[in-house]
């Protein structure tokens, strides 16, 4: 006998996860959790559902932090991002995807989250019975808040990022990329150089120790290209870079380039981009 | 005894090997007065009052027994003259020591006795004055008195003040010889609650202080039984017996806060707060620890988080300490539970560590363009099964992936293709050494990096590897052999200088003045100062910073700082601003972290100079030839 938990009946993963339950053979039951997210108390009604049942799990977040803790309550091991099963044999996704481990199961009892996207979504109609874990003492989510961004796009999340190095010259030298900014609908990010000197908070670097993002468009305007940074913006689909050093080593990162002063050019493609816009 | 119990309850290291460099340090070091040395004039003023106290001391046991028994003399030597005129010539000389010291505290006063306990110090001052006149005056009496078994005359200080001594010489004699063993035994019970402490620790510190090379960080071991399992040091029960000394040990002369990178840019780090924190901890959960009952986190507490993080592990500190203290053992153990067992630790420098543990470099990049570098300039990579060349490569991650450091892998690669020397690179095969992950604290990442390494190494039959990066260089030849690697590891500007030494390359001079900056890692962790400096003098005129050799001041990038935000003003530019000083045109470096880290120092401050590595400046003399 196989216990499944289920974020949700329809949930893409979870349904994945019943997939693995019905592979390991004998009868799967399915469970649901209300209320507020509690991995603890939430593991606690799990066990108590379980009987001496296996337990498998979708391979999200939630499910792997609820397992764990299914597992720790049991003091049995646990195997997350499982991609296959043959007896107490288990091949599992690791670092990332690059790695697959074969690993034996030293337990009678199986707890397993299924790794996303290795097994196909059950089809069958699934009936959850509904769990009320206790919330006495229990760590518990009450609300989530987002950063305040005030009312711009965040830098992470920017579909579009204009990001300023030394070349910017000043503080008051990021008014024109904050102008083609707001044109593009992007998020305004800077180099290490630049939160050093004080022109941008530290919230604004891109780079190995600031965020990391992963926008369709990079423009790195007077950013010369050292690997701290390009460590930063390696995930953009497209770099437009602009600066006025031919030598600058962001070229040989860059999808398209411009030789020249940014001074004159940022404010021509904001120019441009009002005409096209027709204001 | 309190704090025997203590050591005897601390975790085990093994620092019993070596017998004849711990023999070795103990003459050098404690009777030599070596390090204390390094400072010329607090080293005279210390040499002065402790070679005093060596020939001082059976004097004091003989008042010891004398206040006893009036008529006992030390056997043979109580009757020496010329042993008596060394006595009264070391009095003076632990006076003069004590003039010199006050003379110090209270008129130069170093910015290295901040936060010091000065008080303290200046009570310790006054008994050592005390001990040595109360000595002077017994001596004196009993000459006056008559009661010397020496001859008089040989007593040219004694026997000068017994003139003064006046009648009833024989009642004062007493008198002062019981006002001296009373000093004396008022300080022994005042020794264990001050930091003079270190008169009974410091030699025993020093005698299991490391015998090999600084660099190397001491393992933990994850193979043990789970009670001797120890993940860093979380509270004072973590702590190895040489830590626990090393607290009793301090003296808080502050050469460490004054050597010490951070401290000098504005840092929170303090390598002696560090020290006196965990001192304070030690004496103050001592008992705790005994009774098996509850500890605090040092971290926190005795020593504040902002510190550890601060540390460069340039090993300045250690390198200064007179007493052998290792500090960086300290705060790498400290990282080591932060980072393993409570997950606290810079934001920042997460994806450094995710980067080097899941894909095998810092800046993950992908391990596929490792060899990309060195793509036209005909370098043999050796693939699986291939026989291993005379000297390896080891290109290290800077030198791989990022353009600034790349160019002194090329220039080293021409120039030993020009020598004809038998080399190959590993390319896709190499990866990082673990070395930003263990001075970050993660033992568990660099252990694993250092065992596929050494397996690599070994199949392949390496047995000679250059390594263009200190870090590397310090990882492979140093921690390696931990974990059965053994190889022959040299820098590139060594083998650089041995190929320029046997005539293989024969560089223009040119009339550029050349600086040269040394890599904490090199010089002061693994001794290699000279053969750069021969390859500098080789190409153009040598100038050099007041900080150089041994005596370095760090680029701001070692322990893991590569991957960190600074706190307070950057190292780098300080270190830039040294090398202008010297009005020299050129920066020479010969590590990758260096070069990049003064390149962007040169340019936030604009200053002339060109950093440029040793290899490169070699390359352009060989081919203006």
């Amino acid at each position: 006998m196989t216990l499944v938990f289920l974020e949700g009946v329809d949930d893409e993963l979870s349904r994945q996860a019943v997939t693995l339950a019905e592979s390991l053979g004998g009868d799967v039951r399915a469970v649901t959790v209300d209320g507020p997210f509690a991995p603890a108390a939430w593991a606690a009604a799990i066990v108590d559902a379980a009987g001496g049942d296996d337990i498998v799990g979708p391979g999200s977040d939630r499910g792997n932090e609820v397992l764990a803790h299914v597992a720790a309550q049991l003091d049995l091991p646990f195997a997350a991002n499982v991609s296959e099963v043959r007896g107490d044999q288990l091949t599992r996704i690791r670092w990332g995807g690059t790695l697959l481990e074969e690993a034996r199961l030293h337990a009678d009892r199986k707890v397993l989250t299924a790794a996303p996207f290795a097994f196909v979504a059950s089809v069958d109609s699934t009936q959850a019975q509904v769990l009320a874990p206790n919330l006495d003492g229990a760590v518990a989510v009450v609300d989530h808040i987002a950063p305040d961004t005030g009312g711009k796009v965040s830098l992470a999340d920017a579909k579009v990022v204009v990001s300023g190095g030394r070349g910017v010259g000043s503080a008051e030298g990021f008014a024109i990329l904050e102008d083609l900014a707001a044109l593009l609908d992007a998020a305004v990010g800077c180099s290490r150089v630049v939160t050093s000197a004080g022109w941008r908070p530290h919230s604004d670097q891109v780079g190995q120790t600031g965020t990391k993002v992963s926008p369709d468009l990079y423009i790195a305007c007077g950013i010369s290209g050292a690997t701290q940074h390009i460590a930063g913006c390696k995930g953009a689909k497209a770099l437009l870079a602009i600066n006025a050093d031919r030598e600058a080593t962001i070229f040989a990162h860059a999808d398209y380039a411009v030789i020249g002063d940014l001074h004159e050019i940022v404010p021509a493609i904001a120019a441009e981009l009002r005409k096209v816009k027709g204001s | 005894m309190f704090l025997t119990r203590l050591v005897r309850a601390a975790r085990p290291l093994k620092r019993t090997d070596d017998v004849f460099r711990r023999v070795e340090n103990e003459a050098t070091i404690v009777l030599g007065q070596r390090k204390l040395f390094q400072r010329l004039v607090p080293g005279a003023m210390h040499a002065l009052i402790f070679w005093g106290f060596l020939v001082l001391f059976p004097t004091i046991l003989m008042a010891g027994i004398g206040a006893i028994d009036r008529d006992w003399s030390f056997p043979w030597l109580g009757r020496q003259g010329w042993y008596m005129a060394m006595v009264d010539v070391f009095i003076v000389a632990v006076l003069v020591g004590i003039a010199a010291a006050v003379w110090i505290r209270k008129v130069v006063r170093p910015r290295r006795f901040d936060g010091s306990h000065l008080g303290e110090a200046d009570l310790i001052l006054f008994m050592i004055a005390l001990v040595v006149l109360t000595l002077l005056g017994w001596h004196a009496a009993r000459i006056a008195a008559g009661l010397n078994e020496w001859p008089a005359h040989w007593s040219f200080l004694s026997n000068a003040v017994s003139h003064l001594v006046g009648s009833g010489a024989s009642a004062r004699e007493r008198i002062l010889v019981w006002a001296h063993v009373g000093v004396i035994l008022t300080f022994l019970c005042y020794l264990p609650y001050s930091k003079h402490l270190h008169i009974a620790t410091a030699a025993i510190n020093v005698y299991f202080s490391r015998t090999r090379r600084p660099g190397r960080l001491e393992p933990l071991r994850f193979d043990v039984p789970e009670a001797e399992l120890r993940f860093g040091a979380g509270t004072i029960r973590d702590l190895t017996w040489k830590e626990m000394v090393d607290s009793f040990s301090c003296t808080e002369c502050g050469r460490c806060q004054d050597v010490c990178p951070a401290y000098a840019t504005g840092k929170s780090l303090s390598p002696k707060l560090v020290i006196m924190g965990i001192r304070d901890q030690v004496f103050a959960e001592g008992p705790n620890l005994l009774a098996g009952g509850e500890l605090t986190p040092i971290a926190g507490n005795g020593v504040p988080e902002d510190m550890i993080w601060d540390c460069v592990t340039c090993g300045a500190c250690v390198h200064e300490c007179p007493v052998s203290i290792e500090h960086i053992d300290h705060i790498v153990d400290l990282r080591r539970d932060l980072v393993m067992v409570q997950s606290s630790f810079p934001a920042e420098a997460e994806s450094m560590l995710r980067d080097v543990e899941r894909v095998g470099n810092p800046w993950g990049k992908p391990q596929g363009d490792r060899e990309s570098w060195a793509e036209g300039l005909g370098v043999r990579v050796v693939a699986e099964g291939e026989p291993a060349p005379e000297i390896l490569y080891w290109v290290g991650c800077a030198a791989a992936y990022d353009e600034r450091a790349r160019v002194a892998a090329e220039s080293t690669v021409k120039l030993l293709q020009k020598a004809g020397v038998d080399f190959a690179i590993l390319g896709a095969r190499e990866s990082c050494t673990g070395d930003p992950a263990r001075r970050m604290g993660n033992e568990y990442v660099f252990q694993a990096y250092a065992e596929q390494n050494v397996a690599t190494l070994n199949e392949t039959g390496v047995t000679k590897i250059v390594a263009s990066c200190p870090h590397c260089l310090n990882s492979l030849g140093n921690e390696y052999p931990d974990f059965g690697g053994r190889y022959e590891v040299v820098h590139h500007t060594q083998l650089l200088a041995e190929l320029l030494r046997d005539g293989k390359l024969e560089p223009a001079k040119s009339e550029t003045e050349i600086t040269y900056h040394d890599s904490c890692y090199l010089a002061r962790h693994n001794d290699v100062a000279a053969e750069p400096r021969e390859l500098v003098a080789a190409v153009g005129k040598p100038v050099e910073m007041e900080k150089h050799g041994k005596n370095t001041f760090c680029c701001g990038a070692g322990g893991a700082h590569m991957w960190m935000e600074e706190r307070g003003s950057p190292i780098n530019e300080e270190r830039v601003r040294q090398a202008a000083e010297t009005g020299a045109e050129t920066l020479a470096v010969a590590c990758p972290f260096c070069t990049v880290m003064l390149d962007d120092g040169v340019r936030a401050s604009g200053k002339q100079l060109r950093v440029v590595d040793v290899s490169t400046l070699l390359l352009e003399g060989v081919s203006d030839t």
